[in-house]
């Protein structure tokens, strides 16, 4: 089978705009949480958030190239994002009009039409603009991203909750295998919003404090938004324009635990499914995972599941694990593709990004998170968990490219 | 004019292996549960819309369950099941569902809770049934099935996608078998949001009026279709060779890359025995499908169905289940009739479909 590589990525998050800029907040150990400025909800003096320290009006000034993008938080953050991950990969505009395009997101447009809804559904009020009207779905944000850039060849937009990009990044990679297409942009984006702060509220699983990934006291996530995208090129499209890879993307599972509609299965079978099968499919072992980035949301079950996971795959060699939520919050559908980011990082750089506010071990899995910066760290291979709302499970290895 | 040659292909399924529909269920305006197939006696539309005909749910869960569940968990959960009896699959290899909005009307509830309670102590089950890919995770849990599971929210390439990735699967040998499908439901607050925006025509009409009505605006429907698709022939309803998808194509594009479409598959034109295309009666529209439609040879049925179904984001689903019934019955329903061809013998079924002119979609059955 063909290989995949990842030849350009670009990112936005609570620790800022661009790939350069988070890398440098991880290995100086800056949390982007805190309590937000922009969302508009009544939680938000109680539940600390990973916002972007910008107003959606203030994102215009990060584009090369506004066009007629539609002022949107949703759009804007993909936009830039989705901007460097062009740059970085050198990708001519001839090149992208031949390039897929694998979006996702869980809520789409919903930060922008949340506070307008009233006035939408209203009959007395005739005219609403076509903008909003319509970006109460994830496919709107999609079709303008792929308008303004010209990627509009073959597009697809990817909901599975916490797992979104890590599918879309999945589906990209199987588009390049099965001869559909050479090149594809695939990532996510979300925004925090009224909708999906409540939401968790209501589920009773957000932390007052800032989470706690792996510790025996941890209480629950903190949400964050964000984007992140990253190029995928088939081998061919390797040779024929030498543009050299960041890193391969060698293995990757899905895989869905029919166990609840919410909360993973105690001993975390679905999470060990789907790192078992991104090994195998990448045809490695356990012994040749140098890190893991977690899922490692720090709600009560998420942590507990994916610990018992990596203990029954991994035995008593566990690899340097850690998870980035204590940076970014959990971002939902970008988490996947900022994490990917992250795990190419740690290869290109040789460093794994350490876990913060862990104290205590969990008593029922003795293990330990990395807590401090990993350098000369010998990673080849990086294996990077996104595990979702509904059992939807995933997971992607990256390895380096010699 | 760009020549057709020189023209850049939008992309190529070359390496896709043909898949086969072995069962196929819906749920929608008509009665197209009880019997599996289009009701002699059809519903005509109230104001423009096309709503869900019930099954009687409560032959499968309790009215504590049925209490908790919304209107398209219903619908997808009660189409799942009966599909996969019909197939006599209960655990499929793969469960992958596309759905333009998902559930509308757990979305608007927990929004309204929110404005109500003032963000306070929620209900979760809204917002848990809300998350598109909800559907997919109940349908394992029902049957068991921990297996490969996704969802595609693209408007007109929901669908698409889920029978795309069913494809992909096959050919990589990951699969034997899939579940695919779609889900979609209108409500109140939806359709005047949608009405402002000119989805909908200003006056009411009669279905059997929609297609000549010759304005602006379409009717709204609801459905939900699920497949099971599988990768060998036995007891198959019909063959899927391919599906073509084509974003804000233009009319040239549009025909060229149908031809190529065909060719891809060693057909030309003058070998479709019926088109079932997505006329929805809005004029603006109605350029893409005359263009299609002036394609097909004289002896070609020309079919239409929406004025059965209504539109809306996976309307297709709907023309896939009833062309996988037409070519398993080698029967025509009259209803769906826009042109009578005299193809006898049906080997080949072009279905062409568009959502408001944006996405655009082909799919090639046989049998």
């Amino acid at each position: 089978m063909c290989k995949v590589y990842v030849t350009g990525m670009g990112m936005v998050s609570a620790l800022g705009i661009g790939v350069d800029t988070n890398r440098d907040a991880l290995i100086s150990r800056r949390s982007g949480i805190g309590y937000a400025k922009h969302l508009n909800s009544l939680l938000r003096d109680q539940l600390p958030v990973g916002e972007i320290d910008h107003a959606t009006s203030e994102l215009f000034r990060f584009l090369h190239n506004p066009g007629n993008l539609q002022e949107s938080r949703l759009v804007l953050l993909a936009a830039i994002a989705l901007q460097e991950a062009l740059a970085t990969a050198g990708m001519p505009l001839n090149e992208q009009k031949k390039a897929g395009f694998i979006n996702s997101t869980t809520v789409g447009g919903m930060a922008d039409v949340e506070y307008v809804y009233e006035q939408l559904i209203d009959p007395s009020i005739p005219e609403i603009s076509a903008d909003l009207g319509d970006s109460l779905d994830c496919a709107h944000g999609t079709e303008e991203l792929a308008r303004h850039f010209g990627l509009t060849r073959f597009i697809s937009t990817v909901s599975t909750a916490c797992s979104s990009s890590a599918n879309a990044i999945i589906y990209g990679a199987r588009l390049i295998r099965g001869g559909m297409l050479d090149q594809v942009i695939c990532g996510g984006v979300d925004t925090l919003t009224r909708f999906t702060i409540n939401g968790f509220n209501s589920l009773k699983n957000m932390d007052r404090n800032h989470c706690k990934p792996f510790d025996a006291n941890r209480n629950g996530l903190n949400l964050g938004e964000g984007a992140a995208y990253l190029v995928l090129e088939s081998e061919e499209s390797i040779c024929r324009t030498g543009r050299k890879p960041l890193a391969q993307l060698s293995g990757y599972c899905n895989f869905n635990e029919a166990f609840h509609p919410t909360a993973p299965s105690p001993d975390g079978d679905g999470a060990y499914q789907a790192m078992k099968g991104a090994i195998r499919e990448a045809g490695l072992t356990t012994m040749d995972i140098s890190f893991i980035n977690a899922h490692g949301t720090a709600t009560i079950n998420n942590d507990i599941a994916e610990a018992f996971a990596l203990r029954r795959l991994f035995g008593e060699n566990i690899p340097p694990f850690s998870s980035t939520k204590s940076y970014t919050g959990h971002t939902l559908a970008p988490s996947g593709a900022i994490e990917a980011i992250y795990s190419i990082l740690s290869i290109l750089n040789n460093e794994a990004y350490p876990v913060l506010n862990y104290e205590t071990a969990m008593p029922e899995v003795e293990l330990e998170p990395v807590t401090e910066v990993m350098y000369n760290a010998g990673i080849q291979h990086v294996l990077s968990n996104s595990f979702g709302f509904g059992g939807n499970n995933a997971s992607l290895l990256f390895s380096k490219y010699d | 004019m760009v020549s057709e040659e020189t023209m850049q292909a939008f992309y190529s399924a070359n390496m896709i292996k043909p898949v086969y529909i072995r069962s196929a269920r819906a749920i929608c305006a008509q009665d197209t549960f009880t019997g599996n197939c289009l009701p002699k006696e059809l519903t005509d539309a109230v104001n423009n819309a096309l709503s869900y005909n019930h099954p009687d749910y409560s032959r499968y869960f309790s009215i504590m369950q049925l209490r908790r569940m919304g209107r398209l968990t219903k619908t997808g959960m009660v189409a799942a099941i009966e599909c996969l009896r019909d197939a006599g699959i209960s655990h499929p290899d793969a469960i992958i569902t596309g759905t333009g909005k998902g559930s509308m009307s757990d979305t608007e509830k927990f929004m309204g809770n929110i404005r109500e309670f003032h963000e306070g102590t929620l209900n979760p089950t809204p917002f848990i049934q809300s998350t598109y890919n909800s559907l997919n995770g109940l349908i394992g849990l029902h049957h068991g099935t921990s297996c490969y599971n996704t969802t595609y929210v693209h408007r007109g390439f929901s669908l698409e996608h889920s029978l795309l990735d069913a494809m992909l699967l096959f050919s990589e040998g990951r699969a034997k078998n899939a579940l695919a499908g779609s889900f979609e439901e209108m409500t109140p607050e939806h359709f005047i949001i949608k009405k402002k925006l000119g989805y909908w025509k200003e006056a009411p009409v009669s279905c059997m009026d929609l297609l000549r009505s010759g304005t602006s605006g379409s009717i709204s429907g609801e459905g939900t279709f699920f497949f099971l698709l599988q990768d060998s022939e036995s007891n198959a309803m019909a063959r899927l060779d391919g599906i073509r998808i084509l974003f804000e194509p233009t009319l040239q594009e549009l025909t060229v890359e149908a031809g190529r479409f065909l060719k891809e598959h060693g057909l030309a034109w003058a070998d479709i025995d019926i088109l079932l295309s997505g006329e929805n009666g809005d004029i603006r529209f109605g350029d893409y499908y005359k263009t299609i439609s002036a394609e097909i040879p004289e002896r070609a049925h020309h079919l239409a169905f929406k004025h059965v179904c209504g539109e809306f984001d996976t309307a297709a689903g709907f023309a896939l289940w009833q062309a996988a019934h037409i070519l398993e019955r080698q029967e025509v329903p009259d209803v769906l009739q826009l042109r009578k061809g005299t193809a006898g013998n049906i080997r080949h079924l072009l279905i062409y479909n568009n959502y408001y002119g944006k996405q655009h979609a082909f799919y090639l059955l046989g049998v």
